[in-house]
This record gives C-alpha cells, sequence and structure tokens, in this order.
C-alpha cells in the first residue's frame, strides 16, 4: 500500500497566460478556476500572475515566467524538459482524441505503442505554446477499479 | 475539444535511476510497478500511488536545470492527514529539514504543506488538508465594542482586527460578517476598490453582504450577532456564528439605540476550534 493518495496539482510555467488560457482551456477543454495572487500587493492591485485551470482531475497553478523561460527546438514534439504530465482518456475515445489535436492543429508523435506487460496502450505525445510537453493515452488497466481521486477544488 | 480524461502520470527525468527510484520508495512512499514497463528508448521504472496515478521516472544523461525564473515550477503530492504525520517522521528520520514551508503565512487553517527536492532538484509540496478546514472557529474576543452608530458611514465596511470580523453599514443597518472563508478558512480581505470580499488563499470573492459569488459552491461568510446598545454603541458578539444561505435585509439590525440580530431562520453554528487572535494582528 504506498504511502501517497494523488499529485493533486502542478505549478508550471508559461510564457503568455492569455496564449496558454487559449490552449488548455480552449483546444484540451479545461476548466478555469480561477486567478489566485499569493502576494498582497498584487492582490490589492487586483493583479494576477497565477492562474488556475482543471484539466479533467488535475490542476495547473499556471504562472507568468517572470523570465526568459528555455524552449525546447520547435520540432521536438516529444519530450520532457524535466517532466511531462500525462492524460489518459478511453481507448474508444482515443482515436477522437487523436482526431481533435489534427482538427486544431495541434502537432503531435505517435501513436506510440507501449509495450503488453505495462499498463500503458498507446500514447501521443505534444507540448503547450510555452514548450511544457504533454502525452495523452489510453491505459489497458482502464477497468480496474483504484482508491478514487479525492475532489479537491484547492490550488 | 473536451480532453474527458483524467490524469494518468507524471514523467520524471532522473539521472540516477537506482538512487530516485530509491528516494520515490522510501522518502515518497510509492510502490514500485517494474522497471522498463513503458515505450520509451532509456531504462525507465513505474511507481503507483494508491489511486491509478503513476510516476515514470526516466534515466537521461541530464536533467534541464530549473531556470532561475522557475520559481513556481513545483508539483504537489496529496496525502491524508494520516500519512502526513508519517511523511513528516520518515522525512526527519532519513535527514531531511522539509518542515519550512515558504508560503506558510498564505496556507488556510488545516491546510498542511512540506517542500521537498528529489535528488534532481525536482521541488514537489507534499499537502494534507485536515478537519480544521472546516471547524467554527472562535476568536476568543467575546463581545467586541466597534464604536457608536455615526462613526460608521452608511456604506462602509469597518475590518475588525479584534474580532475577526467585518463591521458593514448597508441601507438595512448593521452586519458582522466573520472573516473567515467558508470554503477552507482562509482569511478574507475587503477589497474596497472591487466592492469584494477576497480570500487569497484559493481565491474566493464574497460581495459586500457576504455573499459568494463564483462556482466553487461556497455559502455565504457567516453572521456574527449585532446588538445595539441604549447609547448607540454597535456591539458584535465574536462567539457565537449564524449560517445563512444568501443575503436579506431581516440580517441587518437597523441602525438605533436598542436594535438587537434577529436569529429567525438562520442556523446557529457551534464553535468547534479556539483560534485566539494574535497581539500582533489586531
Ligand atoms: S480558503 Fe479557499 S478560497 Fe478561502
Amino acid at each position: 500500500m504506498a504511502q501517497a493518495e494523488t499529485l493533486s496539482h502542478s505549478g508550471i510555467c508559461v510564457h503568455d497566460l492569455k496564449e496558454a488560457q487559449e490552449f488548455y482551456c480552449g483546444v484540451l477543454g479545461a476548466e478555469m478556476k480561477g486567478a489566485v495572487n499569493f502576494y498582497t500587493e498584487d492582490t490589492l492591485n487586483g493583479r494576477s500572475v497565477h492562474q488556475a485551470y482543471a484539466l479533467g482531475d488535475y490542476l495547473f497553478a499556471v504562472a507568468l515566467a517572470p523570465d526568459f523561460m528555455p524552449m525546447p527546438p520547435k520540432d521536438q514534439l516529444r519530450g520532457a524538459m524535466g517532466v511531462r504530465h500525462a492524460f489518459t482518456v478511453a481507448k474508444a475515445r482515443f482515436d477522437q482524441m487523436i482526431e481533435s489535436l489534427t482538427r486544431a492543429e495541434v502537432p503531435f508523435e505517435g501513436p506510440v505503442d507501449h509495450p503488453e506487460n505495462g499498463p500503458f496502450g498507446q500514447s501521443v505525445y505534444f507540448k503547450d505554446p510555452s514548450g511544457n510537453f504533454l502525452e495523452i493515452l489510453w491505459r489497458r488497466d482502464e477497468d480496474v477499479t483504484y482508491a478514487p481521486i479525492p475532489d479537491l477544488d484547492v490550488g | 475539444m473536451a480532453l474527458n480524461g483524467a490524469f494518468s502520470h507524471l514523467t520524471i527525468e532522473v539521472t540516477d535511476l537506482d538512487k530516485s527510484e530509491a528516494f520515490y520508495l522510501d522518502v515518497i512512499g510509492l510502490d514500485l510497478l517494474g522497471r522498463d514497463l513503458v515505450a520509451e528508448d532509456r531504462p525507465t521504472s513505474l511507481l503507483a500511488m494508491n489511486t491509478r496515478q503513476r510516476v515514470l521516472l526516466v534515466e537521461v544523461p541530464e536533467v534541464p536545470p530549473y531556470p532561475a525564473s522557475g520559481g513556481s515550477i513545483h508539483h504537489a503530492w496529496l496525502l491524508t492527514v494520516k500519512q502526513f504525520a508519517k511523511a513528516r517522521d520518515r522525512l526527519e528520520a532519513l535527514g531531511y529539514e522539509p518542515a519550512i514551508d515558504p508560503r506558510q503565512s498564505f496556507r488556510a487553517v488545516g491546510e498542511f504543506n512540506m517542500d521537498i527536492h528529489d535528488p534532481d532538484g525536482h521541488r514537489f509540496q507534499i499537502q494534507a488538508f485536515g478537519d480544521e478546514g472546516t471547524e467554527i472557529l472562535g476568536s476568543g474576543a467575546g463581545t467586541v465594542a466597534c464604536g457608536k452608530i455615526g462613526e460608521f458611514a452608511p456604506g462602509s465596511v469597518t475590518r475588525i482586527a479584534k474580532g475577526r470580523f467585518f463591521l458593514v453599514r448597508n441601507a438595512d443597518g448593521f452586519l458582522a460578517l466573520s472573516a473567515w472563508c467558508t470554503h477552507k478558512n482562509g482569511i478574507t480581505t475587503w477589497q474596497k476598490e472591487s466592492w469584494h470580499y477576497y480570500c487569497p488563499f484559493h481565491g474566493a470573492k464574497f460581495d459586500a453582504n457576504g455573499v459568494y459569488k463564483g462556482d466553487m459552491g461556497c455559502q455565504p461568510l457567516r453572521l456574527n450577532p449585532v446588538s445595539i446598545d441604549d447609547d448607540g454603541t454597535v456591539l458584535v458578539d465574536t462567539g457565537r456564528f449564524f449560517a445563512r444561505e444568501g443575503y436579506s435585509p431581516s440580517q441587518a439590525v437597523p441602525a438605533r439605540p436598542g436594535a438587537v440580530f434577529q436569529c429567525g431562520g438562520l442556523r446557529e453554528l457551534t464553535v468547534s476550534l479556539e483560534r485566539p487572535v494574535s497581539k500582533a494582528r489586531e
């Protein structure tokens, strides 16, 4: 029995909050959860440098990079710049997801087949406009019942 | 396109698979599913949480250093309160010093946090939410005399730090709104320029009468009963709390000597935990 239930959220940096919102909410269908300021001065000025989007059951706390952030090469679609977030969809919907990415003109790599002795089925790899790598996959264990993800509406 | 999916796993680049695997097993407390179960052209280790979520470690020659501007980059483990206490002991026993939470003063009551870095410098937050987030918190200030009626102009909102409430004078009279956020016991602030109360913890907003505006489904800010004595002094009983569904004028106490709070139809809540206001904050 593991000693951790879930990862609940990640803080990521982007170059452009509006562009990030259009990608996560507009293209991937994430839900905007609001803008939070940690610093009173920002709060008092009504300034937001931190937005939150719920993508599926995961929360991204998105902050504006205050200065230069390295970008992966433009044509690299599969990678990790340290980390990569992967989201699972039902196997029956996987092709539909690929179609949607194509329609939204999001370049991707894949689908890539995973070994049959592991829990993953097939993945496609892409990135957000700021170069954060993402993955969508279907899983062979989609019918297994695991401990439920705690409902969390906080970042 | 709606993803209609769920979070599956976090891929983490590491430079020493054995060392990092040991970290995620022994320090974070994940379960090992196995090595090289995923299509990657480098060695991998797949680790499990109790839910469907997984962590995939991929060994690479070099992990890009976190950019100086990437201070907000982190990932948060959500633990139960029990697991959190165990994790703290485990980390201390292993010689980590994780107890410093850089944002402690921004946390809501009952939110527990530790920060820890993995062997390659990936920053993780370890987080748990205790019952305190939903307790009714007393200030220990008893009945607070706020001042005479005339000191509060119609339309004004005055923060009374000593009793942790806002004294509102609206067109109907006086209201005392508890400053504890009904989401998870953060402390709200009055933002006059936006005409709302704002909770910096997770961004809840409440209108001038304390009614929640947004989609997190929060209750309105709770009421402390107001009374006005025969001399016209406005008194607020900070030891009693009333829940309400929305605002109605009957919740306000008319601005005249001898007026008292009418609790008809409102649900009284019992103070379940004392959180005295520190002298420095008064
Ligand atoms: S405690 Fe969560 S918004 Fe106030």
